[in-house]
């Protein structure tokens, strides 16, 4: 039996790359440049490819390793490429202007990964041993954490791209949840949730576009004004 | 008795001769990543050297503060240096203070070179000691969850038993909050001595420098002192963070064979760490003051999950 077949070491590198998934999570809100931002959200969602791939090796669900590819296709390369080029398209400051300055915006997600954990804490009872059926249960706590964060972002963001990359990682950590607590939702679900996905970004990238064309910005506070 | 003392002198010879070479191998490695030939990397020994023959100039306003100053940096960075493990898995005084003791004699050496700069009455000394502070009162909380966050799992905060500790787990250094600590520590290394994202060792542009703002009014003997004494620092946070979570070939006994892995690992992981600092000295561009505390505050947040992943994974 190699090393890499022990579920001991599985448990392991699941563990490690949800962390590095949270790091990178904390890094996208004190990151303030746009491009960048969507570099990381690509990183994320690659370790997260790689993290489901890990689970479908250890628990032997085949159906999960196309949701791995799925991830992979759509958002590590399709929506970040989409995004950097109606980045490109639309010539907006490349700077983010968050609400909330940045060291407190990350002091805030601290605190959130916090919440985060306690909420997890309840949810998870220990059982006999180490099955593989536990693999990654602690996984939990940073796809909440993911989530809240992603909640936070939505809120402490002006421009409506930066919202939609917000979305987007919340919705990261939901599929984080889904394959760590059910190990893979029934393959349709995940296939729906993708398209849906990918349209959500196609539609809302059109929209932005026409935000910023009707109010020559993208701060979401001018939507307030009516204009006939 | 006599065993410590001899390890003391061992470490102590080590720690003041090896210092000035790391510094030196940083400079010429950043060197040839920017495709200049640079200095060889001895050169910080010749610099010393020069410094040590040559006369002093002082101050007119200066008092006593000016001459305690660099004695106080030397002095404490060198006792740091025997409390913190270097090849021995015993550092030579760990029974005379742990973590915090390390922590707190850095920030007794800082404090000096803050009260020497001030002293010597030049504007500079005033601007780059208060820089020093805000971002040493920064860079101290994190500094501490990262080294709690290893203490915790040794529970015991005194060096050496934390590094017996690391050596019995072997896959410990893949846990996520030893990777989430080593960045926080890592972070608080750059930001202590001086590299770049925070600070530019190699300029003296008065609008970004901040160790170099401090050290102006010194000359002769006093800044070789305060230049080993810095260099000195830099090596033992560069041990505490390669001996604390990676402690691979720590010499356990005293005997020939094993001291002599345990000074072939220490260097190869020292040269790996400088390789690693030379990296992001090179990437990066040094940040504007204002945003040190975006960078500092993402290594708290770092420290500060680490501990709780402690508890929790």
């Amino acid at each position: 039996m190699y090393f890499y077949q022990d579920p001991q070491f599985g448990e392991r590198m699941i563990t490690l790359m949800a962390a590095l998934v949270l790091v990178l999570q904390i890094a996208m809100v004190g990151q303030r440049w746009l491009v960048t931002n969507i570099r990381v959200f690509a990183a994320q969602s690659f370790l997260l490819a790689c993290i489901a791939n890990t689970i479908a090796y250890y628990n032997h669900a085949p159906h999960i390793y196309i949701a791995a590819a799925l991830t992979l296709l759509v958002k590590v390369v399709f929506v970040p490429i989409l995004m950097e080029r109606l980045v490109a398209k639309i010539e907006i400051r490349q700077e983010i202007e968050p609400l909330i300055n940045v060291p407190v915006s990350i002091l805030i997600a601290g605190g959130l990964t916090m919440v985060g954990y306690v909420v997890a804490e309840s949810f998870y009872h220990p059982k006999e041993g180490t099955s593989p059926a536990t693999l990654g249960h602690n996984t939990l706590a940073v796809a909440i954490s993911l989530f809240l964060i992603g909640f936070f972002m939505m809120i402490n963001r002006r421009k409506a791209l930066t919202q939609v990359l917000a979305l987007l990682s919340l919705e990261n950590g939901l599929f984080l949840a889904a394959i760590s607590l059910t190990y893979g939702m029934p393959l349709i679900v995940e296939l729906g949730v993708f398209f849906d996905l990918l349209v959500a970004t196609m539609v809302l990238g059109i929209l932005v576009y026409r935000i910023r064309e009707t109010f020559d910005s993208m701060d979401v506070s001018q939507l307030r004004r009516l204009r006939g | 008795m006599s065993k410590m003392l001899g390890a003391s002198v061992f470490q102590l010879v080590l720690l003041l001769c090896i210092s000035p070479l790391i510094s030196g191998i940083i400079k010429t490695l950043k060197a040839r990543l920017q495709t200049r030939r640079g200095p060889g990397i001895f050169q910080p020994y010749r610099d010393l050297n020069k410094l040590l023959r040559k006369q002093m100039v002082i101050p007119e306003t200066a008092s006593w503060i000016f001459a305690a100053a660099p004695i106080m940096v030397f002095a404490t960075s060198v006792l740091v240096g025997l409390l913190v493990p270097m090849i021995t898995a015993d550092a030579p005084l760990s029974l005379f203070g742990g973590v915090l003791a390390v922590i707190y004699l850095l920030g007794l050496g800082r404090f000096f070179l803050a009260l020497g700069a001030l002293d010597a009455g030049s504007s500079f000394g005033g601007l780059g000691s208060s820089r020093e502070m805000t971002i040493s009162a920064l860079a101290e909380p994190a500094m501490m969850l990262a080294i709690f966050t290893v203490a915790l799992s040794a529970s015991s905060t005194n060096l050496s038993e934390v590094v017996r500790g690391a050596i019995g787990q072997s896959w410990r250094f893949l846990a996520p909050s030893q990777m989430l600590a080593f960045a926080a520590l890592f972070i608080v290394l750059i930001a202590e001595t001086g590299r770049i994202p925070v600070d530019n060792p190699a300029t003296h542009l008065e609008l970004t420098m901040i160790h170099e703002a401090m050290i102006l009014e010194y000359s002769g003997p006093y800044l070789a002192l305060i230049e080993w004494g810095a260099a000195v620092k830099q090596l033992i946070l560069m041990t505490l963070l390669i001996n604390i979570f990676y402690p691979f070939g720590l010499s356990l006994q005293w005997n020939a064979a094993s001291l002599a892995i345990g000074c072939g690992s220490y260097l190869l992981k020292l040269v790996i760490l400088a390789v690693l600092i030379v990296l992001v000295e090179t990437t990066n561009a040094k940040m504007r003051l204002f945003r040190v505390p975006e960078l500092l505050s993402v290594a708290f947040v770092l420290g500060a999950l680490a501990l709780i992943s402690t508890f929790l994974f």
